[in-house]
């Protein structure tokens, strides 16, 4: 004790010891988790073509990583699901299943967090909130839920005047029913991206889901319509409309969309005359914006990014105008859905119940920005 | 000049360094304390300042725990160990010049890393959220303090040591090799997955086990002594002691992963580890108790005293709760509630800065040759006392209630469980409150010992010198 260099040597060697195990050694074991397939096959090999999990998100969703680790989000939001001797976490439903180490290794910031004010959010992205939900959410939790401690975040929205179809509308949710209507920043965009790609909706060879009898957990997968639920089609489903989508995307003959001749195939269209598709406010913006002008076009003065555009979209397709329901869901699922994009995927449905409403309009009259941008009664 | 006794000549040594840091600690107290009252209003009114961006609740919790931490730990720690060092070993402080230059740089360092912070450049890292810049600033300005507090030691008269200096050693050698395997671990050559939380709590919760913890231990096995003029009680075990806490503590500290993400071994170590942290704890609690028990009557009339045994009390209790809080079966309802809080403001207001309240008061009137007005010093220890007890209380039972309802997943998140702690959440507003304001009387009773005359601070210091 007395000779300062022995005793340094003493002390650096308990924490040595820990560090070997916590890091080195825990390094060594768990470090080089890989994706993998949900079942192995008998020799414990990841099948051939099996789809490999987790899977990466999109570059949309990463940012927002970046936004809810600055934001310190982490402060009363987990983002792990416990195992089932060890917490009520599937029970409240939380997550199909406890969470693995496997399920972070393709994450930047891992926030696991270690406080529960807010409930746990690894799942969040199942639990069927629409964009605008979050969005809601975002902006005022308390337009939801009156006595929410959830932080408003005001600053990442704007507030307007003159709302427009894609601006969120948010309820106040007082006796008085005030009622605003904001626009949500490139950063909101992002953060929501971030919070729909939170799921752990896939099995893996160490961790399988747990069967509850739980009504609330039984709700909720009744409550997700699409098959999402059925987890392994789950990006089947959605996989196959991107790659439809593409197709149309790039087809310059009848039946395509020939978008790539001047969005670009990297959806960067071309400056001062095409606007980008990628990261584009109106690409992740109202879906029923986009199902207008992919089927009647768009000219006049925009705005996309913040950025000022002034040109003609005659009606996409060839010929002009011609794209059905079907293509139209699936080009604007498979923009949505690229080049870093993360949106909702377009539903048929949805296209055609916007055309029933533009039933009256005449062939080929191109939208302008002015008769988008109506205030909304 | 008339010969002044060695311990004179070595406070005077200690003066401008003492007097630099438990300024700034005290600016960076307050400071803590607005943020601490911020946060907590935020949680009874989540619309209180909610417009600004850089006021959000998650940057400010956490700007609150660094300045704590960083800004008032790391300078009262420099400004007692520099102390109880120079004073054990007889030996003057040296090289004032580079440890105010150098503790300016730490100042500037957490100042910019806060303003990171608020400014949405947040790392995700527990305890290290300031941004990677203001990290080797800090790094550098720490080695050059530790330097010279190792210096002092190494003139030491006296070769034996004694527990005081073992264990403000320990810590003051800890804190950069904690912080370099952080650093490696999380931005040089950083770890995949959920092994980048692990070292970052490993690191987080280290930082309280091995550097505020044992600087106050050191502390208290130095003034427990000094002011009752006897010896500790059983002092054998304290070497038993201090190696408990050096082999076990690192290991102890992760078993908050429970359950989590992690391989599974991780959070059993921690376990069995916390549980094993019985001995080292009661060693300190019988080093300590016993002894200040045979004079109880004394401890009472030295305020000094009285804060420090409030901690060493409060270090005994809270680690036993701590291990309770390990067991599995107790981890399942408390674990992620807001017994974290509890956990670390038990550590860090009724614990370590109690003791270095004690420490100060204990110090300052010998460095300065000012006294502090009895009363001034009562008064900030009973709101200290009021305050502590009002915050870890709410936390304490709000916690519990926070995680019984939790495990009851038929209960609706937001409008029963959460609601239902709210009540605490405004004890804690109100608890800081009074935290705030008894801070606020000890820095006004530090800066008037300090600073009697401000506009003539330097005049008058030259003129003491000479006397
Ligand atoms: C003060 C603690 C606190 C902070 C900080 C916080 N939240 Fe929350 N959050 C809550 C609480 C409490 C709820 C539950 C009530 C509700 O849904 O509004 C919640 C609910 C949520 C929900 C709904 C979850 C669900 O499954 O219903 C989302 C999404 C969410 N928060 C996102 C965020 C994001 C993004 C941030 C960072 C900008 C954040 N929260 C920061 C406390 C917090
Ligand atoms: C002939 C070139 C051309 C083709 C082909 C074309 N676009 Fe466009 N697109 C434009 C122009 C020009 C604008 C901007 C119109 C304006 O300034 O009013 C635009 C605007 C848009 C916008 C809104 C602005 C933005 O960047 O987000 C979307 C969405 C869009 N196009 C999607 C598509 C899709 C999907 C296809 C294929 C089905 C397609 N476009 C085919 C030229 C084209």
């Amino acid at each position: 004790m007395n000779n300062l260099a022995k005793f340094t040597i003493g002390i650096f060697f308990t924490l040595g010891m820990a560090w070997l195990a916590f890091v080195v050694g825990a390094r060594s074991q768990f470090g080089d988790l890989v994706p993998t397939s949900e079942v192995l096959d008998d020799d414990g090999l990841v099948p051939e073509d099996a789809e490999l999990f987790p899977v990466a998100i999109s570059g949309m969703a990463k940012q927002g990583a970046e936004e809810y680790a600055a934001l310190g989000c982490v402060t009363c939001h987990t983002q792990q699901v416990r195992r089932v001797e060890a917490g009520f976490d599937v029970e409240r439903g939380w997550g199909k299943r406890p969470s693995a180490p496997r399920d972070y290794v393709l994450q930047e910031h891992v926030l696991l967090g270690n406080s529960r004010i807010g409930p746990d959010l690894a799942n969040v992205g199942l639990r069927n909130y629409s964009d605008e939900w979050l969005h809601q959410h975002l902006f005022e939790p308390q337009s939801i839920f009156p006595s929410s401690l959830c932080p408003p975040s005001p600053f990442l929205y704007q507030q307007i005047d003159e709302p427009v179809i894609t601006d969120i509308k948010i309820v106040s949710n007082e006796v008085t029913k005030e009622t605003r209507y904001v626009r949500p920043t490139v950063r909101a965009n992002r953060l929501v991206a971030y919070l729909q790609a939170l799921k752990q909706d896939y099995e893996l060879p160490e961790v399988s889901f747990v069967e509850t009898e739980d009504v609330s957990v039984e709700e909720e997968d009744v409550v997700s319509t699409d098959v999402s639920t059925v987890s392994v089609s789950a990006p089947k489903w959605l996989q196959d409309q991107i790659d439809t989508g593409k197709e149309i995307y790039m087809k310059a003959s009848p039946g395509g969309g020939m978008c790539f001749a001047c969005h670009q195939q990297n959806g960067e269209g071309l400056a001062g005359q095409f606007p980008p598709l990628a990261g584009s406010d109106w690409v992740l913006g109202s879906k029923e914006r986009l199902i207008k002008i992919s089927m009647y076009g768009l000219m006049g003065e925009i705005e996309v990014n913040g950025v000022k555009y002034n040109n003609v979209m005659a009606p996409p397709g060839i010929p002009p105008g011609s794209l059905t329901d079907d293509q139209i869901a699936n080009v604007l699922t498979y923009i949505r859905n690229d080049w870093g994009n993360s949106a909702s995927a377009v539903s048929a449905e949805e296209v055609a119940t916007v055309r029933a409403s533009l039933k009256g309009r005449a062939p080929m009259q191109m939208f302008t920005s002015a008769e988008l941008t109506t205030p909304i009664q | 000049m008339p010969a002044d006794s060695p311990d004179k000549v070595i406070d005077r040594s200690a003066k401008l360094v003492f007097s630099f840091f438990l300024s700034s600690a005290g600016l960076w107290l307050l400071t803590a304390a607005l943020l601490a009252y911020v946060a907590a209003a935020k949680l009874t009114d989540p619309f209180f300042l909610a417009s600004y961006e850089f006021l959000t609740y998650g940057k400010i919790k956490v700007a609150q725990a660094n300045a704590f931490v960083y800004g008032w730990g790391g300078n009262s720690i420099f400004a007692v160990s520099l102390w109880i060092l120079a004073r054990l070993s007889q030996a003057e402080v040296r090289g004032s010049v580079f440890l105010v230059v150098a503790g300016v740089i730490w100042n500037l360092a957490i100042t910019f890393g806060l303003l990171g912070i608020m400014d949405g450049h947040m790392s995700g890292h527990e305890m290290l959220e300031m941004p990677t810049e203001v990290w080797p600033a800090m790094l550098i300005s720490y080695l050059i303090i530790t330097f010279l507090a190792l210096v002092i030691h190494r003139s030491r008269q006296v070769r034996e040591t004694i527990a005081p200096q073992w264990f403000i050693l320990a810590a003051l050698l800890w804190f950069p090799a904690l912080f370099l395997i952080a650093w490696n671990g999380l931005e040089i050559n950083p770890a995949r997955g959920t092994l980048q939380t692990v070292l970052s709590m490993w690191y987080g919760q280290s930082l309280v086990w091995l550097w505020l913890t044992p600087v106050a231990l050191g502390a208290a096995y130095y003034l427990i002594p000094a002011i009752l003029g006897r010896t500790i009680d059983k002092y054998y075990l304290a070497i038993f002691g201090f190696w408990c806490i050096a082999a076990l503590a690192p290991w102890s500290v992760v078993h908050h992963l429970e359950g989590g993400p992690v391989p599974m071994w991780i959070p059993a170590v921690g376990t069995v580890m916390s549980i094993a942290m019985v001995f080292p704890i009661a060693v300190a609690s019988t080093n300590f108790h016993a002894t200040a028990f045979l004079d109880i009557g004394k401890v009472w009339d030295s305020l000094p005293l009285r804060f420090v045994i409030f901690g060493t009390l409060s270090y005994t209790v809270s680690s036993y709760i701590g291990v309770v809080f390990s067991l599995p079966a107790v981890a399942k309802i408390t674990q992620f509630t807001i017994i974290n809080e509890f956990h670390f403001n038990q550590r860090v207001y009724g614990f370590f800065s109690m003791i270095i309240f004690g420490a100060v008061y204990f110090a300052l009137p010998r460095i300065t040759g000012r006294e502090i007005p009895k009363a001034a010093k009562s008064f900030h220890f009973w709101t200290s006392t009021l305050g502590v007890l009002m915050l870890l209380l709410a936390y304490l039972i709000g916690g519990l209630t926070h995680g019984v309802l939790a495990g009851q997943p038929s209960l609706p998140w937001s409008s029963s469980v959460i609601q239902s702690i709210q009540p605490y959440f405004l004890i804690t507003k109100f608890a800081f409150i009074i935290l705030a304001f008894s801070q606020f009387v000890f820095v006004v009773n530090v800066w008037r010992v300090i600073f009697p005359n401000p506009f003539v601070y330097f005049s008058a210091n030259n003129k003491e010198a000479s006397v």
